[in-house]
């Protein structure tokens, strides 16, 4: 064996790679797996490299190990040990289990990333080779910039194009439960129900993190929440023991200060509604029996709370469904932070009444066509809108009058042509110009800007171009670094960046020179 | 648009009308022509605010001597403002079309709560703080002590309005609540205050119903409002309920334990004024010799308009002796109190009139009825005298004087109740004293008697014409609108049966059956399925949706519906139903679509509009009767019977549908709106209780359309949205429903127009 200095961590014999019996080496730093009877490996990869790895389920006749790569190459493995196989393989996974995620570093993804970039856009990769490899400009730089760049891009775009998904209200009936037959219930969770509510109730969430898994497993955790009165809301609180009875009093905060919060709009806050001077004890209706809490059954009492419950469970889900975006909102307009927590000020309760009032007593069919009407974009050709105007050639535009006026001008002429045999041209003179002016001819050869990129070699075109864009890149890099309020961005730009600058001038410089000089 | 109406020039601030616009102004003159009073019902989102203050703005400027001043009389606080913003709408356009703006004063006025600007006292939550604190900060004795003590806690804005704001009457313009705040913010004047003392010469003011309905606060406010005003109640609809509130007073244990508080600290007042200002007392006596001279000088000369609780006789006759010093009223209120704690202690149910009552305390305790009905005013005279500070505090001592007095004055109207205990808990002793109102017509008898024209107002007046027999008066006009529409934008559908055949009905026999209650389930599961954006579900009562929603839970019916929309809930708590509302509508904004479950007569019901995508159903479950155990009520309805020959059942079935009829109406509020209305009872196909729809209502209802099962409510539903959300436009709309001032003045659509109006 080639390299038996290095530490093998386990060896499995019986495996077939392409069809070909083999034994695969664990070893510590890579997988490697080598035919039968040969002592070399024909297949050999590092633990970084590998992606993931995949197995076979376990109803299947092959039992087999499948190898991603980043490269998004695959090698499957398939253990043929009949005895043993599922055993072999599911070592063989354990340790590989274990070793991948030490070598799964960031900045091998960071590079697969670049790689990726580099891939997948030739611009980009010219200008790598221009600047980078050239030296230029040194690689760190070069990404820094420009990762910083993509990634925002990549988030705004993320974030425009990838909308939040809501919960959905009746994600806890999803839960149906099921009887398994001997008195016991089932409950199917699924991630996505999981994940709905910790959302919507962040102190489930909070008493999952504190509870499990040093407390109670995970099934534990689930079973005392469907058994409790937190899940079950018309029940009445029972036990102190239960771990949830906590949430429900933290919901029931939550709650109040979201009552407390008050609205927003105060054409729906039922507190400011009315104008009623009627002292107490004035009016037909008297106080209310039902609010007092003394005299309510306890089926009454469990009602209200199931009817509580269900608003606040509403509340919640509109909540998480719109959080994400409040909290962008935010950061984006100064005044819907207003509009979040802060309901003391006064100064901007005002405008929304304003509006709201405004919004109230409009009649929009009463109102004529006041406002600017808009028109729809109705494109005909939609490149011309993407690509500017294009240099018109010198022809000008004719109404259709002075056509029709030229065609019978034409025509008048045509018919009244007398030939005018004295001072006819020299055949010679004529065939001339006819050449002159069938296609191909000199004076049919169209306008010179076509000729430019037919006069110059693609070759020149092409380093032309690839200059012109690094030059640009460089000039980005540069401007970039103003308004200079860093030291970093100073030194950048008196010290390198000026030299990067000289470095692009220079190789243009000589690209030129050796034009010239082939040239002539 | 410029309009003639009948020789009148209107300016009309929007270049389009409806039909019924033009018609409801026409009425609108002609009531005023006739210096009378008017029930007018037009639906609601036709414009029936912007047409009133067009006509009677053009009214005003057109004969300025005839009508002085419109007091516009509505519901709730939002309300209020955007009549006054639909006002400054009209006033822009008068300003562009005339190039002059006019010398027109126009206002809104509400309580302190929502005018306050001092710092601190504003910042208190609720009205009768703000008012109480207010007050002892401006009463007229704390300013005067303040010359001889200058440390006193005083209302810079109320001194300074005092001293200034008096003299210079306010700039014509619009005022609504913000601007009056702003202006008294910028002048250092208190709004409230410069509110009430400008509507005296305001063109226009814009309040609540109770400035002109509730005796105590229309005596202190619109006491002094030229005659020669126009009165509007709008969304009057619930009218009578307002008048019998104002004039019905209960009395527990509670109160009375509070009174017995303020008649010691009374006595112990008058025990050290004595010693330090028997002067004070002196004076005061002279004063109540020479009676209420003053008062009834000034209510003859017609000045003040009158006040129910202060009847006519009273005025010209001077306190009685045996209440007319200081101390000799105490002992009065003693014995009184005294006596109601007595009848507090019966073990059984009492109901009497009011005479009865009279003759009882005369027999038991030799209290004249006489001196009763000079409780009250003896009372605030007191008060004054006593210079007590915070009146809050005595609100249950003045309340028992008012009762005094009304129990007094009014030998019919009233019924005393004493019920030991409430029905539902017998064992549990809770006596209260019930002085009930049966006849709204008092409250209101004096705003119809000084007021040249009073109309009524609604979107559902129906049947019209039993609000003039309840309210006893005689309108000149009474018209009820249609809608004009140019596509059918308003679906009432009966559903009567559910997919099994059962009746469904929240009649009490029925009401707890399961079969029913999943029916019920199942219409709104199956409507949340096909209804886009906001349902509204309205229940009877709080109590029958709280069973429902329980049992719905429990059948998983509510899991189910949550697949489709979210669920919010009206509680008892108006705090958290408003942010339950608010939840609902940002549901709907944001396009999960939502349900409302609510209650019928509560107050999401009377005052928020689900405009478009915030109600594209309301389903009704249930006809909202009201709870008809109760003895007030019965009592009310015997009245009713005995006085205006109006059947219980008519009463209580026109109750039930102004109710419902008000519900389902939430869902439109406009012309280019639209809703479905499910009412969900079989009892709503029978005539008596359709008839009682309002006829905008009415006249869609199909015959087809009359006892439908869920399944074909569903399809009939979903043929309707589908129709309505098709692009509607204005030009479908043009020379139909909605009109340029051209078509208008065509010969044939104002024949047309005189077929809007529908008399009764």
């Amino acid at each position: 064996m080639a390299s038996l200095s290095e530490e093998v961590l386990l060896v499995v014999k019986k495996v077939r790679q392409k069809k070909q019996d083999g034994t695969l080496y664990l070893m510590a730093e890579r997988i490697a797996w080598g035919p039968e009877g040969k002592d070399r490996f024909t297949v050999s990869h590092l633990y970084a490299d590998i992606r993931c790895q995949k197995i076979s389920p376990d109803g299947k006749a092959k039992v087999q190990l499948q190898l991603v790569l980043h490269t998004g190459e695959n090698i499957t493995f398939h253990f043929a040990n009949e005895s043993t196989a599922v055993k072999d393989r599911d070592a063989a996974k354990e340790l590989l289990q274990q070793l991948l995620p030490k070598f799964k570093k960031k900045a091998n993804k960071e590079l697969e990333e670049k790689n990726r970039m580099l891939q997948e856009d030739p611009v980009l990769f010219q200008l790598y080779k221009d600047l980078v490899v050239s030296q230029v400009i040194s690689a760190e730089e070069f990404w820094a910039n420009r990762l910083g760049g993509v990634n925002n891009t990549d988030q705004a775009l993320y974030n425009n194009n990838k909308q939040e998904v809501g919960i959905s209200g009746a994600f806890l009936a999803d839960i149906r439960p099921q009887t398994d037959g001997c008195n016991g219930l089932r409950y199917n969770l699924t991630a996505d129900i999981i994940e709905s509510i910790f959302r919507t109730y962040p102190a489930v969430k909070q008493k999952y993190c504190e509870n499990v898994p040093h407390n109670l497993t995970e099934k534990e955790f689930w079973t005392r929440f469907f058994q409790s009165h937190y899940f079950h809301r018309d029940r009445l609180n029972t036990g102190t023991q239960d771990i949830f009875s906590e949430c429900a009093k933290q919901d029931e905060k939550g709650l109040k200060s979201m009552v407390i919060q008050g609205v927003k709009n105060p054409l729906l806050n039922l507190l400011a509604l009315d104008d009623n001077t009627l002292d107490e004890g004035y009016g037909v209706c008297s106080p209310q029996p039902s609010t007092s809490v003394a005299n309510r059954t306890v089926k009454e009492s469990s009602n209200s709370a199931i009817i509580k419950r269900f608003n606040h469970h509403s509340a919640m889900v509109l909540a998480a469904g719109s959080r994400k975006g409040e909290t962008l909102n935010d950061q984006g307009s100064e005044t819907s932070s207003t509009d979040g927590n802060s309901r003391d000020s006064d100064c901007f309760h005002p405008p929304v009444k304003k509006a709201k009032l405004q919004e109230a007593t409009e009649y929009d069919d009463l109102q004529g066509e006041n406002r600017p009407k808009t028109v729809p974009l109705n494109l005909k050709k939609s490149d011309r809108y993407a690509h500017g105007p294009v240099p018109l050639q010198s022809h000008q535009y004719t109404t259709s009058q002075d056509i029709i006026n030229s065609v019978n001008y034409i025509h008048h002429e045509m018919s009244n042509y007398k030939p005018n045999l004295t001072q006819v041209m020299s055949s010679t003179a004529a065939s001339s110009a006819i050449a002159a002016l069938s296609p191909g001819g000199i004076l049919m050869q169209g306008g010179a800007p076509q000729a430019i990129h037919q006069m110059i070699p693609t070759d020149i075109q092409g380093e032309l171009k690839h200059l012109y864009v690094a030059a640009g890149e460089l000039l980005r890099h540069y401007w970039s670094c103003f308004p200079v309020n860093t030291p970093f961005l100073e030194e950048k730009l008196t010290g390198h960046l000026e030299e990067m600058l000289q470095a692009a001038y220079n190789k243009f410089h000589a690209w030129q020179t050796r034009r010239m000089m082939r040239k002539t | 648009m410029k309009l003639n109406i009948e020789g009148l020039l209107v300016y009309f601030p929007y270049d389009y009308i409806y039909p019924e616009q033009y018609s409801y102004m026409l009425e609108l003159k002609r009531t005023l022509d006739a210096k009378g009073h008017g029930v007018l019902e037009m639906p609601s989102g036709t414009g029936k605010t912007i047409s009133l203050l067009s006509l009677i703005v053009a009214y005003q400027s057109a004969f300025p001597l005839e009508v002085t001043k419109l007091i516009y009389c509505s519901r709730t606080v939002p309300e209020i403002e955007k009549v006054v913003e639909e006002l400054r709408k009209l006033m822009e356009y008068y300003a562009k079309e005339t190039g002059e703006r006019n010398n027109f004063l126009a206002l809104a006025l509400s309580s302190r709560k929502n005018l306050c600007i001092h710092p601190e006292v504003s910042a208190l939550r609720f009205g009768k703080e703000v008012d109480g604190k207010c007050h002892s900060l401006t009463a007229s004795y704390i300013r005067s002590q303040r010359h001889t003590d200058p440390n006193l806690p005083l209302c810079s804005f109320y001194e300074e309005f005092d001293a200034v704001g008096r003299q210079v009457p306010l700039p014509a313009g619009i005022y609504n609540l913000d601007d009056l705040k702003d202006f008294g913010k910028r002048k250092g004047w208190c709004p409230y205050y410069l509110a009430r003392y400008s509507i005296l010469h305001a063109n226009i003011v814009v309040y609540s119903y109770h400035y002109l309905l509730d005796p105590k606060i229309a005596d202190l406010v619109s006491k002094e409002l030229a005659k020669n005003s126009v009165v509007v109640f709008d969304e009057a609809h619930n009218i009578d309920n307002v008048c019998i509130d104002s004039m019905s007073v209960n009395i527990t244990r509670r109160t009375l334990d509070r009174c017995q508080n303020n008649v010691d600290t009374l006595q112990n007042t008058i025990h050290n004024i004595k010693e330090s200002d028997a002067a004070k007392l002196k004076e005061e006596y002279r004063r109540l010799v020479e009676g209420l001279k003053e008062a009834n000088v000034a209510r003859e000369t017609d000045v003040y308009l009158a006040n129910p609780v202060l009847p006519d006789e009273i005025l010209r006759e001077a306190v009685p002796g045996s209440i007319r010093t200081a101390e000799h009223f105490v002992g009065f209120l003693k014995r009184f109190l005294e006596y109601l704690k007595s009848r507090l202690r019966v073990q059984h149910v009492v109901q009497e009139s009011a005479p009865q009552f009279l003759k009882d305390i005369f027999e038991k305790v030799c209290i004249d009825r006489k001196p009763l009905r000079f409780c009250a005013e003896r009372l605030q005279s007191l008060l004054r005298t006593l210079e007590i500070a915070d009146i809050a505090d005595f609100s249950a001592v003045t309340l028992i004087s008012n009762f005094a007095t009304l129990v007094s004055t009014y030998s019919q109207g009233f019924t005393i109740i004493i019920e030991p205990f409430e029905d539902r808990t017998p064992t549990i002793a809770n006596p209260v004293l019930h002085f009930s109102c049966m006849d709204p017509s008092i409250a209101i008898k004096p705003v119809f008697q000084r007021f040249q024209s009073v109309v009524i107002t609604s979107g559902t007046l129906s049947p019209l014409d039993i609000y003039p027999r309840i309210l006893d008066f005689r309108p000149v006009t009474m018209a009820s609108f249609t809608m004009t529409l140019a596509r059918t934008c308003l679906c009432p559908l009966i559903v009567g049966r559910g997919n099994d055949q059962v009746t469904l009905s929240s009649k009490f026999e029925t009401r707890e059956d399961i079969a029913v209650i999943r029916n019920y389930g199942n219409l709104l599961l199956e409507m949340s399925a096909i209804v886009p954006d906001g349902i509204v579900a309205f229940f009877t009562s709080y109590i029958y949706m709280e069973n429902i929603v329980a049992s719905w839970y429990e059948q998983g019916i509510l899991e189910n519906i949550q697949r489709n929309k979210l669920i919010f809930i009206e509680t008892p708590d108006a705090a958290e139903t408003s942010m339950a509302l608010e939840k609902y509508q940002q549901a709907c904004e944001n396009g999960r679509g939502a349900i409302l479950l609510s209650v019928a007569r509560g107050k999401v019901s009377e005052g928020i509009d689900f405009v478009h995508h915030f109600g594209r159903a309301v389903i009704m479950f249930g006809v909202p009767y009201v709870y008809t155990q109760s003895r007030i009520l019965k009592a009310r309805l015997e009245y009713l019977r005995d006085q205006f020959q109006i059947r219980e059942n008519d009463f209580l079935t026109f109750d039930a549908m102004r109710h419902a009829a008000q519900c389902v109406g939430r869902a439109l509020r406009g012309k280019t709106d639209y809703g479905l209305m499910v009412f969900a009872d079989k009892r709503y196909a029978r005539a008596d209780k359709r008839g009682k729809l309002p006829r905008w209502i009415q006249e869609h209802i199909s015959d087809g359309s009359l006892n439908l099962t869920i399944d074909e409510t569903v399809q009939l539903s979903k043929h309707f949205l589908r129709q309505m959300a098709q692009p509607f436009r204005q030009e479908d709309q043009l020379g139909l429903s909605l009109l340029t001032l051209e078509q208008l003045e065509s010969e044939e659509m104002l024949k047309k127009i005189t077929q809007i109006a529908h008399q009764t």
